[in-house]
């Protein structure tokens, strides 16, 4: 019996989307069978990511009004034959589906696939009440911004209010430089807000433009610094100890700067 | 009504032996011999095409025939069979009638999340964006750019196009065949594109004075 993770942040913008395609192509890579669902009927950019957009015929929408079988909407990934994409509808509404239908799908997905990856659309109404129907667990995405935390709050309530319980955070986007200058709330700042585990920090990077462009996951890229912070906390998924990744940047200045105080943490 | 083991019919192209595939051979020598001595003057020098499926008679079983013809007077055309005729016969009778007047215009771009369904031909004056769909009965053409999926002949018209000033679709489809965008990016498209159904696959080749449909 598998596992469902819903990917929510409240917020728009933050990388929901970036994360699910990252964490799914992660686990797969790892073996896992992996299934993503892109819940943002409407608005679907999952398929883009992962470049596989033009395999599209059937969508979620579809599977659920019973115009095709689960298995015909499934798309396989390009990289990983263990891991497939159940893409959301572009055409229709969020109402199309509602959160009966997505509890007995998720039911379907579970006994099927080890993780199903479902990536929330932003807000709270009828879409976000769909994609967290059937979820085991949530892992919130934010970034250091006060409003996406602030959202991320909301989140969190309104995730205990429908019994999803023991959210874990990924702080998205973090600029180690800003920090440093005290330009950017820190990591420490956000949990102390928003009191649930840490399971990643993933820097911001020009990296990760590049590969949503390309439809190659940057959780490939092993010179990567985000890329690096998405395969610790597909590790730390599964359940291992990863210690975090120090986001400092080791070069000679940064070192001597440290060594004579100047623009060290405050 | 039983069906016929062997039936000899005329039509404008001369004279057709159509063979039944239900009836086992013997009957069908049998039944050919009944009927070719029931008429011989009227046979007599006749050339006889040759209808039936290609897998169901073998080349002695066609000797068997030619020589049962032969014997009242008669030659036996081997080069037609049904299986030449049967699909042209079948495409024919499912292409839907509608008049080349059934066209919806549409004067602006179609963008991502708009899906625009139609019994007829479509013409867009404008740009079909990633995200979105048209779907017709006949024909889609496109005076901008097409970048998101089309579907032509979508009640199984085989003979829809899709044409495009710039022809980048995310997917094309025509009637039951399918066709996606290349993974890789290739080069862009330079000037207007057609894309018909030949030898069953889709294919897309640039729109000029020479290029027939």
């Amino acid at each position: 019996m598998g596992e469902a993770i819903v990917i929510t942040s409240g917020k728009g913008g933050v990388g929901k989307t970036t994360t699910t395609a990252n964490l799914g192509t992660g686990l797969a890579h790892n073996k896992h069978k992996i299934c993503l669902v892109d819940a943002d009927i409407g608005l679907r950019n999952l398929d883009v990511v992962l470049g596989l957009e033009n395999r599209i015929v059937y969508d979620l929408v579809d599977v659920v009004e019973g115009r095709c079988r689960l298995r015909q909407a499934l798309i396989k990934d390009k990289r990983y034959d263990s891991l497939f994409l159940l893409p959301a509808a572009q055409t229709k509404e969020k109402d199309a589906v509602s959160p009966e239908q997505m509890a007995e799908l998720m039911g379907t997905l579970k006994s099927e696939f080890d993780f199903i990856i479902v990536d929330c659309p932003a807000g709270i109404e009828q879409g976000f009440k769909n994609a967290i129907s059937g979820a085991d667990r949530a892992v919130i995405v934010t970034t250091p911004e006060v409003s996406a935390v602030r959202d991320a709050d909301r989140i969190i309530g309104l995730l205990e209010a429908a019994e999803v319980y023991d959210p874990q955070l990924i702080i998205n986007r973090l600029r180690p430089d800003m920090v440093r200058r005290g330009d950017m709330m820190d990591i420490q700042d956000i949990i102390d807000i928003l009191a649930i585990p840490l399971v990643g920090v993933v820097p911001d990077d020009e990296s990760i433009i590049v590969s949503s462009n390309r439809g190659e996951p940057v959780v490939l890229d092993q010179r990567s610094r985000p890329g690096q912070a998405y395969r610790n906390i597909v590790r730390r998924l599964e359940g291992l100890e990863v210690p975090f990744m120090d986001l400092e940047q080791k070069t000679v200045m940064h070192r001597l700067r440290t060594l004579f105080g100047i623009g060290g943490k405050r | 009504m039983t069906k016929e083991a062997c039936v000899i019919k005329g039509n404008r192209h001369g004279l057709m032996l159509s063979v039944s595939e239900e009836a086992s051979f013997a009957e069908i020598l049998g039944q050919l011999r009944e009927k070719l001595s029931a008429h011989r003057d009227f046979f007599q020098g006749a050339v006889v095409r040759l209808h039936s499926s290609a897998a169901f008679l073998s080349e002695d079983r066609v000797d068997d025939l030619a020589a049962v013809v032969h014997e009242y007077g008669m030659t036996l055309d081997r080069t037609m069979t049904l299986e030449d005729q049967r699909p042209q016969k079948q495409q024919r009778q499912k292409v839907p009638e509608f008049n080349l007047d059934d066209t919806k215009l549409i004067r602006r771009t179609i963008r991502s999340g708009q899906s625009i369904h139609y019994s007829g031909n479509v013409v867009v004056m404008g740009d079909v964006n990633a995200g979105s769909e048209i779907v017709c009965s006949g024909d889609i053409l496109i005076l901008g750019s097409l970048r998101g999926v089309a579907h032509a002949g979508a009640e199984g018209n085989a003979k829809a196009v899709v044409f495009a000033f710039r022809l980048e679709p995310t997917q094309l489809r025509i009637a039951h065949y399918i066709s996606r965008a290349p993974d890789e990016k290739g080069p862009k498209p330079t000037g207007p594109e057609l894309a018909q159904v030949v030898d069953n696959l889709i294919q897309i080749r640039p729109y000029g004075r020479f290029v027939k449909r």
